[in-house]
């Protein structure tokens, strides 16, 4: 049982990110996780922070979590992580987190980098598992 | 209240998306198309017809092919990191193997599918040790 303190950490999380979303969902926006692929880091049901801020500046880094058109099916979004990056090309390879559950890179090869525009910043629902996302490998 | 509850309702679902995640496999898939390479090798080598020698040459290859193939999937879709830890040969393991089957899809050496099928073997037991047909195949098929 995890003892209160005062409003505590998720409530200024809540209210931070809160007054972020306000500013415009240009540039930070909810989403909702559907499907498997990236268990265990993200399980279907969770509810996402994300920002598309970073990516103005510089392209997507290798372990980040992004959102990217499918390739195939450019209006489904696909949440991924970022395998490598190849700068020459200007294309990333994803890959689901669940190898053996994720349909990713390996079947519709590399994306462009064009096509990643927002990235997974941290997770506030459910409260219980809430906290910034850590860059895998 | 009500803003940021309307705030934190998520605008769009995005996929962590599968196909397909079948999760069946079995490094004897692979070991079938090497025993197949094997035993073309034997019959070219019985062999003094020269458009069987050649059918020989070509379904060899072939067969060759799948085995990569099956090894591949083994070692990109069923093989995790945790594996890794328990296996830390694992890569060098698959890709020696692969660089075996193609050795035998370029030769005509027995000595060659044998020892692909000894490398096969090798992975056979790993994929043993870490579930093997209990996680990996469907239950209740014939042994």
């Amino acid at each position: 049982m995890a003892r209160r303190k005062g409003l505590g950490r998720p409530f200024f999380l809540v209210l931070g990110m809160a007054a972020g979303i306000s500013v415009g969902r240009r540039w930070l926006d909810v989403v909702e996780v559907r499907g498997g692929s990236m268990a265990p880091s993200l399980l279907p049901g969770d509810r996402l922070l994300v920002e598309s801020h970073s990516y103005l500046g510089r392209p997507p880094r290798r372990g980040e979590v992004v959102l990217a058109a499918d390739p195939r099916q450019p209006e489904r979004e696909l949440i991924k992580r970022v395998a490598s990056i190849d700068d020459a090309a200007s294309s990333a390879e994803l890959r689901g987190d669940a190898p053996e559950a994720s349909t990713d890179s390996r079947d519709f090869g590399t994306v462009p980098l064009s096509a990643i525009r927002w990235r997974a910043v941290l997770r506030y629902w459910p409260p219980q598992r809430a906290g910034r996302l850590a860059a895998g490998e | 209240m009500l803003t940021i509850r309307s705030l934190l309702r998520p605008s769009r679902i995005v996929d962590a998306h599968c196909d397909v995640p079948c999760g069946i496999y079995d490094p004897e898939q692979a070991r079938i198309e090497a025993e197949s390479c094997l035993r073309i090798i034997e019959k070219y080598d019985a062999s003094d017809d020269q458009l069987f020698r050649n059918r020989c040459i070509h379904n060899k290859e072939e067969r060759a092919e799948l085995v990569k193939h099956h090894l591949d999937v083994l070692w990109h879709d069923y093989f995790k990191p945790e594996h890794l830890e328990k296996y830390p040969d694992l890569h060098d393991t698959f890709w020696k193997a692969t660089k075996q089957a193609s050795k035998v899809k370029q030769s005509l050496d027995a000595a060659a599918a044998k020892d692909l099928l000894a490398m096969i073997d090798t992975i056979d037991e790993m994929w043993k040790a870490t579930g093997g047909a209990e996680k990996t195949r469907v239950n209740g098929r014939p042994s």
